[in-house]
């Protein structure tokens, strides 16, 4: 039964449009980055930076190099945007549409129900962050040679990661990296699902988990605030980057996926707890 | 099938339900009466496990609907008064999805009940495409897809044109007749709840201010309609002698228990009161109701003054 609210949940979500918002905006913005990284400056600044250590350019100016740096932008704007849309709709559209009254009007708990919705939402942010790494391999194949792995990510206010590895080793860490990424998208969208099921528009949702991460961003940036940066979320969300460091630092990153469980965990109780208190009317 | 024992709800520091009491027996088609704002939708919100009760108790299918909601609504379907749906899918597909959220549905059961709201054909057309008389039998399916022994009817007629109406109440009473449902109907339409039903209550400002049946709501007073020279002196004089108890529009009076119109015509012949007509009013469920409202109206204001 259970599965079959699942599958009910998930054709429901992946039978509207706007769910594929985030899936065609990756598509394009990859690309475009991909024409500025052949273009412009970027590439031969990479190559710069890999000569100045003493590395043959040719060697790691590849698919996967190529891949991780259209990442992080998208990881930075696009995916908290798209996460987060989908996460402030999963309860309070149904509200606003009055959709959510006639299944309440059914025998199915409220806490089943938003666990469905919340699961519903995971899958989603999961499959996002597959699909954008997969477009990026793609992509990035198709204009760059599979050769091996170069890594180059600053840290604000830390050593930033600096690596090189082959292209086995690189499309392994690639790999892990998605899934800590998966572990961020899931992070998000619990934000964006806490607000979704207090009383407010579902754009509203959406704007105060952003706000929420944005609030994180500045705090952590604040040199006011050095002392207490890992209360920031945002600081936990870098995890993802860590994979590539040499030696990979696995005591932050199991701290780090620590914290995002609780963060999960903790949304889902605030929201649950507040969804079935509340009156649900027309 | 429905029992509301000093059921109670507040908003804030508004009271949108007080003190109800009701039951509905099974196989009854029963009319929840109302203006807007009277508190209907909010009764039937918390009939149905939706809007968390202030104090009370409410027995849905013998169960208690706020500790054990599954088994309470298992046998349950309701219609709201606007029928809403997930527009970017078939209407075969939303009942699957709705079916899901009581207990596996076979297809062999939703075939069966879209052919019986008459749907057949277009069940995989996208709702987005349907009519609003076709949303409404959408809606109807969707509430009869878990075999239910009660349908609760928020305004089921609402935005329907005449025709639609005419149909949606046909259907109301085949559902009773062919599939023994208790009903639980909510509406403004005064003239389908007196076709339809057999009891009805009657909310204003949250409180029950009459329970019964249709018998009872046109018997509860025999009222006359008097042309008379002087309406005013009339009533003065009857009321002196005990033969009326109240009087309506300045022209109907209600004869007291017991007495019959002959009484009133000596009498007011005895006086001397010109007497142009006398006829007996038959009193409709419309008549009862606006005068249940301007009762009810009443009493807070004499009890201010």
């Amino acid at each position: 039964m259970f599965l079959l609210q699942l599958r009910s949940e998930l054709a429901k979500l992946f039978g509207k449009k706007r769910t594929y918002i985030g899936f065609g905006a990756f598509l394009l913005s990859q690309n475009v980055m991909l024409l500025a990284f052949r273009y412009s400056n970027w590439e031969k600044g990479t190559a710069r930076l890999l000569e100045g250590n003493g590395y043959v350019a040719t060697e790691f100016i590849s698919t996967l190099t190529v891949a991780v740096l259209m990442l992080i932008p998208q990881i930075l704007l696009l995916m908290p945007l798209y996460v987060m849309l989908v996460g402030g709709d999963l309860v309070a559209k149904e509200a606003e549409d009055g959709t959510l009254r006639m299944i309440l009007s059914r025998p199915i708990s409220r806490f089943r129900l938003l666990f469905t919705k919340w699961l519903t939402g995971v899958i989603f942010a999961a499959i996002l962050v597959v699909s954008l790494g997969a477009m990026a391999l793609f992509f990035a194949r198709c204009w760059f040679e599979w050769k091996g792995m170069f890594i180059f990510i600053p840290i604000p206010g830390g050593q930033p990661i600096f690596n090189v590895m082959s292209a086995g080793e690189g499309l392994k860490y690639y790999a892990l990296a998605h899934v800590l990424l998966a572990v961020n998208a899931c992070t998000m969208l619990s934000l964006a699902f806490m607000f979704s099921c207090f009383n407010m528009k579902p754009a509203a949702a959406t704007i105060l988990a952003l706000s929420f991460l944005f609030l994180s961003v500045v705090m952590e940036g604040m040199p006011f605030f050095e002392d207490w940066k890992e209360f920031a979320l945002t600081h936990h969300f870098r995890a993802w980057i860590l994979v590539f460091a040499k030696p990979m630092p696995l005591a932050q990153i199991a701290e780090a996926l620590c914290v995002l469980a609780g963060v999960n965990v903790t949304a889902f109780v605030i929201g649950a707890t507040h969804f079935h208190m509340r009156d649900i009317k027309s | 099938m429905i029992q509301l024992r000093g059921v109670s709800k507040q908003f804030g520091k508004r009271w949108a339900v007080r003190e109800l009491d009701l039951s509905v027996p099974r196989g009854e088609i029963f009319g929840l009466l109302g203006h807007n704002g009277a508190g209907k939708s909010t009764a039937i919100g918390m009939m149905l496990g939706q809007v968390w009760p202030t104090t009370g108790e409410l027995r849905i299918c013998g169960h208690d609907i706020t500790r054990d909601r599954a088994k309470a609504l298992h046998r349950v379907g309701a219609i709201f008064e606007t029928p809403v749906f997930y527009d970017y899918l078939s209407g075969w597909k939303n009942l699957q999805i709705l079916s899901h959220y009581t207990a596996p549905t076979p297809p062999e059961r939703i075939k069966k009940i879209v052919e019986w709201v008459g749907l057949t054909g277009r069940e995989h057309d996208k709702v987005s495409k349907y009519s609003h008389g076709m949303r409404t039998r959408l809606a109807l399916a969707q509430a009869l897809l878990p075999d239910p022994e009660l349908l609760i009817l928020d305004e089921p007629s609402d935005g329907l044109d005449p025709e639609g109406i005419h149909e949606m109440r046909l259907t109301i009473q085949r559902l009773q007749k062919e599939l023994g449902l208790t009903i639980l109907l909510s509406s403004h339409l005064l003239n389908e709840v007196e076709l339809l039903c057999t009891r009805i209550a009657v909310l204003n400002q949250g409180k029950k201010v009459f329970e019964g049946t249709l018998a009872d709501a046109k018997q509860t007073k025999q009222w006359v309609r008097l042309k008379v020279g002087d309406f005013a002196k009339a009533t003065v004089s009857l009321q002196s002698e005990k033969l009326i108890t109240d009087t309506r529009n300045g022209s109907l009076v209600a004869l007291a228990d017991g007495v019959k119109i002959d009484a009133l015509i000596r009498r007011l012949v005895a006086q001397d009161i010109p007497v142009f007509e006398v006829a007996q009013e038959e009193e409709t469920l419309e008549s009862f109701y606006l005068n249940l409202m301007q009762d009810s109206r009443a009493k807070p204001q004499e009890l201010k003054s």
